[in-house]
C-alpha cells in the first residue's frame, strides 16, 4: 500500500496497526518472559553443564550439515522447477511441500520405518556403507532435513523465478556459455538472496526441530530434546536457563547468516 | 548454399500454444531482414529457433555454410540482442563483454589476446570511460553499445534483434535507432530484426518478411513489400492507412478500370488476375497522396478526386487529413503545407493519387 492510499483511510489503517501490534506482542512477550526469567546465574549454571553445551553443539553441527545438504540437493531442484515445464510438475511441487503438512510425530514414525534397522533405506545404508540412522548424528540430520528441505527449495525457486529475467540466461547461452556456466555465473549469483534466504530458513527450521528428531534419534540429545528432558526431570528453572542459552546462540547465528546472505548481494543490481 | 549468411529451410516448430509452419527465409551477407508482424505472430519464436532454443520437428537452419540444426545455442555463433538489451546486472560493462570472450573460449587462446580484444571493443563503442559501471547506472544508448560490443565479442555470423527498443521512450528510441542503423551499415554483419513497428522496419530493412500466424505471408525487398502488400490483412499489418473497395469495370492493357464511389481509376494489374464485375480492394499509403486546392493543376501521373475534409489530426511532424471522396481516404501533409493550403474540416479540396502508388490487393 502506498503512503498516499494509507493517508486517505486513517481509521482503517489505525485499526490494522492495533491488530498488528497484538500479533507482535504475541510473538515478543513470551520470548521476553523467557529471556527475563533465568537471570545471569541461571544462564551461567546452564552454560556450566557439559551435557547442555554438548547438546547445543550437536544441534548447531547437525543443523549446519542439514542446511548444507539442503543447499546441495534443494537448489538444483529449485532451478529445475523454476526453469522447466514437464508433465507431473504439479505433483513434484506437492511432494516438495509435503513435509510442511505432515505432523512431525508422523514424519518421525515414517522416517523410522524408512531409515530404521529394517527400513528400505536404513538396511542397505547400514549393509553397504555402515551408515546407521537410529540414535546417531546421521539420524538427527535426516530428521532435520526432512522437515526443513521445503524452505530451501521454495525460497531458492522464488529467487530463480523473480530475480532473473529469462532473457539473461538465453543471451548467456548465445554468448557461448553452456548450461552449467549459465547456472554458476548468471543464475546463481542473481538468485543469491533467495538461495541464501532459503538456506537460512532451512537452518532455522532444522535447529528447532523436536518431534521428528526425537522419534528417530532421541539420543544423542539435541538442544530442544535436552531442554525438554531438563523440564521433565528438574522442572521449569533448569529448563529455562538452557532454553535461553540455546535461543541466544541460535539468534546470533541467524543474524550472522542473514548478514552473510544480504551483505554480499545487498548492493548488486537485482532488478530486471 | 554458402552464398547465404543465414538460411531457414522448411522449419516447423511446435510449442505448447503455438507453432511455426514450414517456414523458410534467407539473409544474404551484409543484409538486414526485418520480420514484421503483429504481437503473437511468431517473430520471436523464429529468432529463438535460429538461436537454438527450440528444436524443429522438421527442416534445417544453416548459418554460413554450417548446418546448425542440431547444435545447442552456445555453438551457433549468433549475436542476440533482446528487448532492453538484457545486460547482466551483476557484472560491470567490461565484465559483460569479458563474459562473452571467456565463454566462447577466445580467452583460452591467450589471456592477453582476450583482454586486448575487450579493450578494443570497449574503445570502438566508446565504453572505456564507463567500463567499471553496472548496467543499472547506464543510459539507454550506453546499454545498447554494451549489448553490441558484447555480442560482437563472440564474432557472430549473424545478428538477431528482438524488439530491442520496445521498452524505451520515444526520444531515446529515435536516437538509438539511428545509432543502430549506422552500426549495421558499417559492421556489415547480416542481421535479422524483429519488430511490430512499421517505422522501425523502414529504418533498418533491406528485405522485409511479414509474419502472421507462425508463417511468412509475404517476403521481398523492403520498398516492394511496403509499396505493394499482397492482401488487405498484410496491408493493415504494415500500417497502410487506405484500403478501399471497388468494382472492376473492365480490364485492358495491363490495367484494371475500377469504380470507387463516383470516380473511375486505372490501376496497374502487375501480376494479379481480375475479371470485369469482380469486387476488389486497393491499398495506398497516406504519405503517397497529396492534397490540392480546387483549381490547382495536378501532375499527369496522378488521378485526382474531389474530396471534403472531415477532420485534421496532428501526427508528430505531419498532419493526417481524413477525407470523404465518396469513399474514405486518409492523406498526410506537412504542417507547413497544411498552413499554406489553409486546410480545415468542411473544406472542399482535391486529393491526388499517383497511379504507381495504387496497389491492387489479392483476395
Amino acid at each position: 500500500m502506498s503512503p498516499a492510499v494509507a493517508m486517505r483511510r486513517p481509521a482503517l489503517f489505525l485499526a490494522f496497526w492495533l491488530l498488528g501490534s497484538l500479533v507482535l506482542a504475541f510473538i515478543v512477550v513470551p520470548l521476553l518472559s523467557l529471556v527475563a526469567a533465568p537471570g545471569v546465574t541461571g544462564l551461567v549454571r546452564a552454560a556450566a553443564m557439559p551435557d547442555v553445551r554438548a547438546a547445543i553443539a550437536l544441534s548447531l553441527g547437525a543443523a549446519l550439515v542439514a542446511a548444507a545438504l539442503a543447499a546441495v540437493s534443494g537448489v538444483p531442484l529449485a532451478y529445475v522447477l523454476a526453469r522447466s515445464a514437464f508433465p507431473g510438475k504439479g505433483i513434484v511441487e506437492a511432494v516438495v511441500d509435503l513435509p510442511l503438512t505432515v505432523p512431525h510425530t508422523v514424519a518421525g514414525i515414517a522416517l523410522l520405518l524408512a531409515f530404521g534397522r529394517e527400513g528400505v533405506l536404513g538396511e542397505p545404508a547400514a549393509a553397504w556403507f555402515g551408515l546407521r540412522f537410529w540414535g546417531t548424528f546421521a539420524g538427527i540430520v535426516v530428521g532435520m532435513l526432512f522437515v526443513s528441505l521445503p524452505y530451501a527449495v521454495n525460497a531458492s525457486r522464488i529467487g530463480f523465478e523473480e530475480a532473473i529475467d529469462p532473457h539473461l540466461e538465453k543471451v548467456a547461452r548465445t554468448l557461448g556459455a553452456g548450461p552449467w556456466r549459465v547456472f554458476t555465473r548468471i543464475a546463481l549469483p542473481l538468485a543469491w538472496r533467495g538461495v541464501m534466504a532459503g538456506i537460512t530458513l532451512t537452518f532455522a527450521r532444522a535447529i528447532s526441530e523436536f518431534a521428528t528428531v526425537a522419534l528417530l534419534a532421541y539420543y544423542p540429545m539435541t538442544a530442544p530434546i535436552k531442554v525438554y528432558e531438563l523440564f521433565l526431570r528438574f522442572g521449569l528453572d533448569d529448563a529455562t536457563g538452557a532454553a535461553v542459552l540455546f535461543l541466544g546462540i541460535v539468534l546470533l547465528l541467524f543474524v550472522l547468516l542473514r548478514q552473510f546472505a544480504y551483505g554480499r548481494g545487498g548492493n548488486r543490481g537485482f532488478g530486471r | 548454399m554458402s552464398a547465404q549468411a543465414l538460411a531457414v529451410e522448411g522449419v516447423s516448430v511446435a510449442l505448447d500454444a503455438f507453432a511455426l509452419r514450414d517456414l523458410s527465409l534467407a539473409v544474404t551477407p551484409g543484409e538486414v531482414l526485418v520480420l514484421l508482424g503483429p504481437n503473437g505472430a511468431g517473430k520471436s519464436v523464429i529468432l529463438e529457433t535460429i538461436a537454438g532454443f527450440h528444436r524443429p520437428l522438421q527442416g534445417r537452419v544453416r548459418i554460413g555454410d554450417r548446418d546448425v540444426t542440431a547444435l545447442p545455442p552456445e555453438a551457433r555463433h549468433v549475436g542476440y540482442v533482446f528487448q532492453n538489451f538484457a545486460l547482466f546486472p551483476h557484472l560491470s560493462v567490461a565484465q559483460n563483454v569479458r563474459f562473452a570472450t571467456e565463454a566462447r573460449g577466445t580467452a583460452r587462446a591467450g589471456r592477453l589476446e582476450g583482454e586486448r580484444r575487450i579493450t578494443a571493443l570497449l574503445a570502438r563503442f566508446d565504453l572505456a570511460r564507463i567500463a567499471d559501471r553496472r548496467p543499472a547506472d547506464l543510459s539507454g544508448g550506453e546499454k545498447q553499445r554494451v549489448a553490441l560490443a558484447r555480442a560482437l565479442a563472440t564474432d557472430p555470423a549473424v545478428f538477431l534483434f528482438d524488439e530491442p527498443f520496445s521498452a524505451l521512450d520515444a526520444a531515446t528510441r529515435d536516437a538509438l535507432r539511428d545509432e543502430l542503423a549506422d552500426f549495421l551499415r558499417e559492421a556489415g554483419v547480416p542481421a535479422l530484426y524483429v519488430t511490430h513497428d512499421y517505422a522501425e522496419a523502414m529504418a533498418f530493412a533491406d528485405q522485409v518478411a511479414v509474419v502472421d500466424g507462425g508463417t511468412i505471408v509475404q517476403c521481398g525487398p523492403a520498398e516492394r513489400v511496403f509499396a505493394a502488400p499482397g492482401t488487405a490483412r498484410i496491408a493493415r499489418m504494415i500500417g497502410v492507412e487506405n484500403i478501399v473497395e471497388g468494382q472492376v469495370r473492365a480490364v485492358a492493357d495491363g490495367e484494371a478500370i475500377l469504380a470507387l464511389g463516383s470516380s473511375e481509376f486505372r490501376v496497374p494489374l502487375h501480376d494479379r488476375a481480375v475479371a470485369a464485375g469482380q469486387r476488389v480492394s486497393v491499398s495506398v499509403r497516406a504519405e503517397d497522396l497529396s492534397v490540392l486546392l480546387p483549381g490547382q493543376a495536378p501532375s499527369a501521373a496522378d488521378i485526382v478526386v474531389p474530396a471534403r475534409i472531415l477532420r485534421l489530426a496532428n501526427r508528430g511532424p505531419l498532419v493526417r487529413v481524413d477525407c470523404d471522396c465518396g469513399f474514405p481516404l486518409i492523406a498526410c501533409v506537412t504542417r507547413a503545407q497544411c498552413r499554406q493550403l489553409a486546410l480545415a474540416p468542411g473544406h472542399q479540396v482535391l486529393v491526388a493519387l499517383p497511379r504507381a502508388a495504387l496497389n491492387l490487393l489479392a483476395g
